[in-house]
């Protein structure tokens, strides 16, 4: 099996993995996790994309850039997550039905 | 990047970096920094394309595509009706005023780079700003029905970019370019199409994620209700709007759908506006709050723009276009009155409300003017669009989906209808008793709104020279 081949097949691991966490789980904080493992995920796809056309100097500026976006989202993320812990004294993502109709 | 409009991007940024400093001790100064700002560059913007030599010479001189100048022009209309709104709406020591100004001409600067913007790299990273900025504007009041709107938002997403991430990259690999004119070119060209529209497939999926179409669609109420009042107008009427359907409309011209080349695209984009505005239209009927029934009302009328973009030909285009502003007018009056509603009656509760056009009037017939355009009521701006979405796709022999796109048209009239009935006709409640009309301050916004929605639909021959002048620029 090629390179390309192997990167790609770890990619799509890494995407059943995150979105299987993302989805078996109630927690949010493993439902953040898990969004991150798809990120991590979707940043191999660059890298992997430059590698395969020799462009890896593109790659690396795209993917440098990507990792401070997702420092940030990350950042929001967890506010979030400890501004719900603190209203509803749990991180049960199920249990966020307040609003409906 | 187009260097023209640059400075409409740099200017909020560098407002939204002085606030905090410059109103640490005077809360109020944030307002009128904000509000300086907005107002200044929509002058600037009416001076730009609304000259009369430039109206005489048929718009010919103005920069760029002309698409993102009027969307630049939308982004500061309604950012500065939301600051001006806002600016009276929040009680002193209710909320963090530099903090919540800041974030919004944050989010107005991230649009302006959203829609001025030239390649697909450049494109994610605005739309990830913009995304983080609503989050924190969504929570502004810290409420629980904020908090939960705004994970649910946060949760769909961000799996949308990771999507758009790996469209971007299998774009790399077969075009070799991220530029939205190396795509143009390609898809004009002979060379099968193959990976590319998968890569396109992938980008717009994450975008129409983003943008609420229907089966996406389940973060896009509880965002809209449980996001603090003034925001919930930013949201619906132009932050959604710019971070995903813009998107979509500039992936369809550049996939030029009227080719035929990406046809499986174009039908699955068409398929999923009708189904929008059917299953948006049908949830609009039997809501019981007055903001999420607006909503699922702004879904459906998303619905006709992806309808309209999926179908690709120019009148399409221009239809997409001039209804993308339009849904920026009158959801920004409609959203702003359940605002006032909720400051002055204290809910949005549409079985508790009844009678308020007897307290508050102006509040009604603006309600009344906006609900009539997105119905598509001549001679209002909202029926000129939809005029032209149905008569391009009865033009393209779509005859079923025309007809369809037409009879939920009247689905829209008949759910505003039962709710200017429960809301603001028949007899008083006891919620309407006790509630005044809101000052003229908030009102000011919303009128303007309502000028501009009529203005649209009577000068419509100048409008209409402006968007076949942008859709012969963007498709040729």
């Amino acid at each position: 099996m090629s390179v390309f081949a192997m990167d790609w097949y770890l990619i799509g691991l890494l995407f059943f993995v995150g979105f299987y966490c993302m989805l078996a789980s109630r927690s949010i904080v493993r439902q953040l996790i898990g969004l991150e493992i798809i990120s991590k995920a979707a940043m191999l796809t660059v890298i992997s994309a430059g590698a395969l056309t020799a462009n890896l100097v593109l790659a690396q500026a795209l993917l440098i850039t990507m990792i401070v976006i997702e420092v940030v989202v990350v950042a929001a993320g967890l506010a979030l997550l400890v501004k719900t812990f603190r209203v509803n004294g749990n991180a049960d993502i199920w249990r966020l039905d307040s609003l409906k109709g | 990047m187009d260097k023209g409009l640059l400075a409409y991007l740099l200017i909020p940024l560098l407002s939204a970096v002085i606030i905090p400093f410059a109103a640490r001790s005077r809360a109020r100064l944030a307002d009128i920094l904000a509000n300086v700002t907005l107002l200044a560059g929509l002058l600037n913007l009416a001076w730009l394309a609304l000259r009369p030599s430039v109206i005489a010479g048929g718009f010919a001189d103005i920069p760029g595509d002309g698409f993102s100048l009027l969307l630049v022009g939308a982004v500061y209309l309604v950012g500065l009706c939301v600051t001006f709104f806002s600016a009276w709406f929040m009680e002193d020591g209710q909320a963090n005023r530099p903090a919540y100004y800041s974030l919004i001409l944050a989010s107005v600067s991230a649009m302006t780079g959203v829609v001025t913007t030239t390649d697909f790299f450049t494109l994610y990273v605005f739309i990830e700003v913009l995304a983080v900025t609503s989050f924190a504007l969504i929570t502004t009041d810290e409420s629980t029905k904020g908090i939960e709107g705004a994970l649910k938002y946060f949760f769909l997403t961000f799996p949308a970019s990771a999507l758009i991430i790996v469209g971007i990259s299998i774009l790399m690999l077969s075009l070799g370019s991220l530029s939205f004119e190396t795509l143009r070119i390609f898809m004009a060209s002979d060379v099968p199409p193959g990976p590319v529209t998968f890569a396109a497939a992938l980008i717009m999926l994450g975008f129409l994620i983003k943008s609420g179409v229907v089966p996406f669609h389940a973060w896009t109420p509880d965002a809209y209700q449980g996001a603090y009042a003034p925001v919930s107008a930013h949201l619906a009427g132009i932050v959604t709007k710019i971070s995903g359907v813009y998107a979509v409309v500039k992936l369809a011209t550049l996939l030029r759908f009227f080719d035929g080349r990406a046809a499986a695209l174009s039908e699955m984009l068409m398929f999923l506006g009708l189904l929008s505005i059917a299953v948006g239209a049908l949830a609009a009927l039997r809501q019981k709050d007055f903001k999420r029934m607006l909503a699922f009302s702004s879904i459906s009328q998303v619905g006709y723009i992806v309808l309209a973009a999926g179908l690709g030909t120019p009148l399409a285009i221009m239809g997409a276009i001039f209804h993308l502003v339009n849904h920026a007018t009158f959801k920004t009056v409609l959203f702003l009155n359940s605002a006032s509603l909720e400051k002055s009656a204290g809910t949005t509760d549409m079985e508790k409300l009844g009678g308020m056009e007897h307290s508050m009037p102006w509040t009604s017939w603006t309600s009344v003017i906006a609900l009539l355009s997105t119905a598509g009521v001549p001679p209002l701006s909202g029926f000129w669009s939809k005029l032209l979405i149905i008569l391009a796709l009865w033009e393209a022999g779509l005859r079923g989906y025309a007809a369809l796109a037409l009879l939920f048209s009247l689905v829209t009239l008949a759910y505003f209808m039962v709710m200017q009935r429960k809301v603001f006709f028949g007899k008083k409640t006891q919620a309407a008793e006790s509630a005044p009309e809101v000052g003229a301050p908030l009102l000011a916004p919303v009128v303007l709104m309502s000028a501009l929605i009529v203005a649209l639909g009577l000068l419509f021959p100048y409008f209409y020279a402006y968007a076949k002048m942008v859709a012969e620029r963007i498709l040729l």
